[in-house]
């Protein structure tokens, strides 16, 4: 299973490199060095924190664009194209193929991200002479994070089509950082703590002006990707297995 | 190509159906309705029938791809519509379309993973492929290079990577020139030559006629026939004779049974019914004459096919 998995993973990490997403990659980093002089001059510390909030930022949105990007189309362009017949018909099982899907999206978003945030250390090494580690947490809960918006990505494409899959999982992922707003009354309290937040993956205060966040924190937030990517690849496969192609 | 001996037929389909059911409006309708066949191991199956009979519906099914709404489907005895029912399976969908970035060699080199072929292997099976469906050469050429025929012979490779015991081609000859069909037909003949079993969809009559065994023709998502080809087209009870050497005309004997009789250059052609073949023979011996051939006459599969469909419809406006 797992030769399986990691075989389709790889197919989708390559036919992402064919799609460029590092143009995206190298789009938002020509951004985020186009910023540096726009931001305001309030002495080296501030302005370093300025910095690491607005590459969050950016890197956020660049792992948003190639998450939804890859996720969008992948299955439903492989069923219409019946290039899955090929692979489900070597024995491949559903749930195979779309965990294999998932893991190869996660991995090109995990890359995408980690490319971003090497190149916006080294323009922090160039502009502040701080190699500032610490984006990498940041850019770990963005990965992670992503990964779950991907899984969700994944789960509503075995159903519908492209624009769908985007409109819902951006809807999903405002949801998820809506916690305190949609249960935050007296009346829903007794729902929050059923409420799937994604709200465990914003650490840009700790990143950008503080010292980061403990190990407790980190392994806490691979806690709930694992059990939110879980459920949402559950229910997608789950879907997916009902559906004839 | 792999050998191995099987008692109980390749491919079983048992009381297949399929509905469909309109989610809204609540209306079912019905694509495919009690069908059964099965393909005996190392033979050439094909499977006819006219657009909306029900065949693709029904490979569907026995490939999983489609969720039956009844019935069983086995391949060598394992339930096909689990994955670990189809690892002996080898598939060729109607035009196959693959990733276009990959080249001939990734495309075989990940369905061979996929497939579980041993990582030494490989290599020289894909080579040995591309060879024997006329792709020699292409290994590293990408997809978005490669002609349909270059995709459909691409699509065969794929379908034969795991060296599979049964393969099923949905119409393999579709956008090859006639030198592409003639090779995609000597390539079924010689799987089966090798003991593989092979369940052909194909709209091509002759090529069906030419390369199968035996053949299932569904209907309106039924089974309107199915036999032997010889058995199904050999329905005339007559035969066709040749013979040279009758310089004073047609014996008494012969004259009695020969019919469509016609001359030329000598040879004489004629039909007569199967039953009075022996006497028309002695009849030549006794006039001293060569006879040249004896054929039985039969029906063409599109004659046959044609007919079927024509009977069909005539009971269905009936009813």
């Amino acid at each position: 299973m797992i030769a399986r998995v990691g075989s389709i993973a790889l197919g989708v990490i390559a036919d992402s490199l064919r799609r460029k997403v590092v143009y995206v990659i190298v789009f938002f980093a020509g951004l985020l060095a186009l910023a540096i002089p726009s931001l305001p001059d309030y002495g080296v510390g501030v302005q370093a924190a300025v910095f690491r909030e607005v590459a969050l930022a950016l890197s956020y949105i660049t792992a948003l664009v190639v998450a939804l990007s890859l996720a969008a189309n992948r299955v439903p362009g492989e069923v219409e194209r019946r290039t899955v017949y090929n692979v489900l018909s070597k024995g491949v099982g559903r749930a195979e193929y779309l965990i294999g899907t998932w893991v190869g999206m996660f991995g090109v978003i995990a890359g995408s991200v980690a490319a971003f945030t090497a190149i916006e250390q080294i323009v922090a090494l160039i502009t502040y002479q701080d190699a500032m580690w610490r984006l990498w947490q940041g850019a770990l809960s963005i990965a992670l994070e992503m990964g779950v918006v991907a899984a969700i990505a994944v789960a509503v494409s075995t159903v519908t089509g492209p624009v769908v899959v985007v409109t819902a999982s951006l809807a999903l992922l405002f949801a998820g950082h809506a916690r305190s707003t949609l249960v935050g009354g007296e009346g829903a309290l007794a729902l929050k703590p059923l409420y799937p937040s994604l709200d465990a993956f914003n650490i840009v205060n700790p990143v950008a002006h503080g010292s980061g966040v403990p190990a407790t924190y980190v392994a806490g937030m691979l806690a709930v990707f694992v059990g939110l990517t879980g459920l949402a690849l559950v229910i997608g496969v789950v879907l997916f297995s009902q559906r004839d192609l | 190509m792999r050998m191995e001996v099987h008692e109980s037929p390749a491919v079983t389909v048992e009381r297949a159906e399929k509905v469909y059911r309109h989610a809204l409006l609540g209306r079912t309708q019905a694509a495919v309705r009690d069908v059964s066949f099965s393909v005996e191991p190392g033979t050439i199956h094909g499977m006819l029938g006219p657009n909306g009979a029900g065949k693709t519906t029904t490979l569907k099914m026995l490939l999983g791809l489609v969720w039956p709404s009844g019935g069983t489907f086995r391949i060598h005895g394992q339930d096909s519509t689990r994955p670990a029912g189809r690892r002996g399976l080898g598939f060729m969908p109607e035009q196959p379309y693959f990733p276009q970035h990959l080249t001939a060699a990734g495309a075989l080199r990940l369905y061979a993973r996929l497939a579980d072929v041993e990582t030494d292997a490989i290599g020289t099976r894909i080579s040995g492929l591309l060879e024997r469906v006329g792709l020699a050469g292409r290994e590293r050429a990408t997809l978005d290079t490669f002609s349909r025929g270059m995709l459909q012979r691409l699509g065969i490779a794929q379908a034969l990577i795991n060296e599979p015991a049964v393969v099923i081609l949905d119409e393999p000859a579709s956008g090859l020139d006639p030198v592409g069909q003639r090779d995609i037909r000597n390539l079924m003949l010689s799987l089966r030559d090798a003991g593989v079993t092979v369940l052909l969809s194909s709209h091509q009559l002759s090529e069906v006629e030419a390369v199968c065994d035996r053949v299932t023709i569904l209907n309106r998502g039924i089974v309107a026939a199915e036999g032997d080809i010889d058995d199904l087209l050999n329905v005339s009870g007559r035969a066709s004779l040749k013979v040279r050497g009758f310089s004073a005309g047609l014996p008494r004997e012969v004259a009695r049974h020969a019919d469509q009789v016609a001359v030329s250059g000598g040879v004489w052609v004629f039909s007569v019914a199967d039953a009075a073949v022996r006497a028309v023979v002695d009849a030549i011996d006794d006039a001293h004459a060569t006879l040249v051939s004896v054929t039985p006459m039969r029906d063409s599969l599109e004659d046959y096919f044609a007919r079927l469909l024509a009977d069909s419809a005539r009971e269905v406006t009936r009813s």
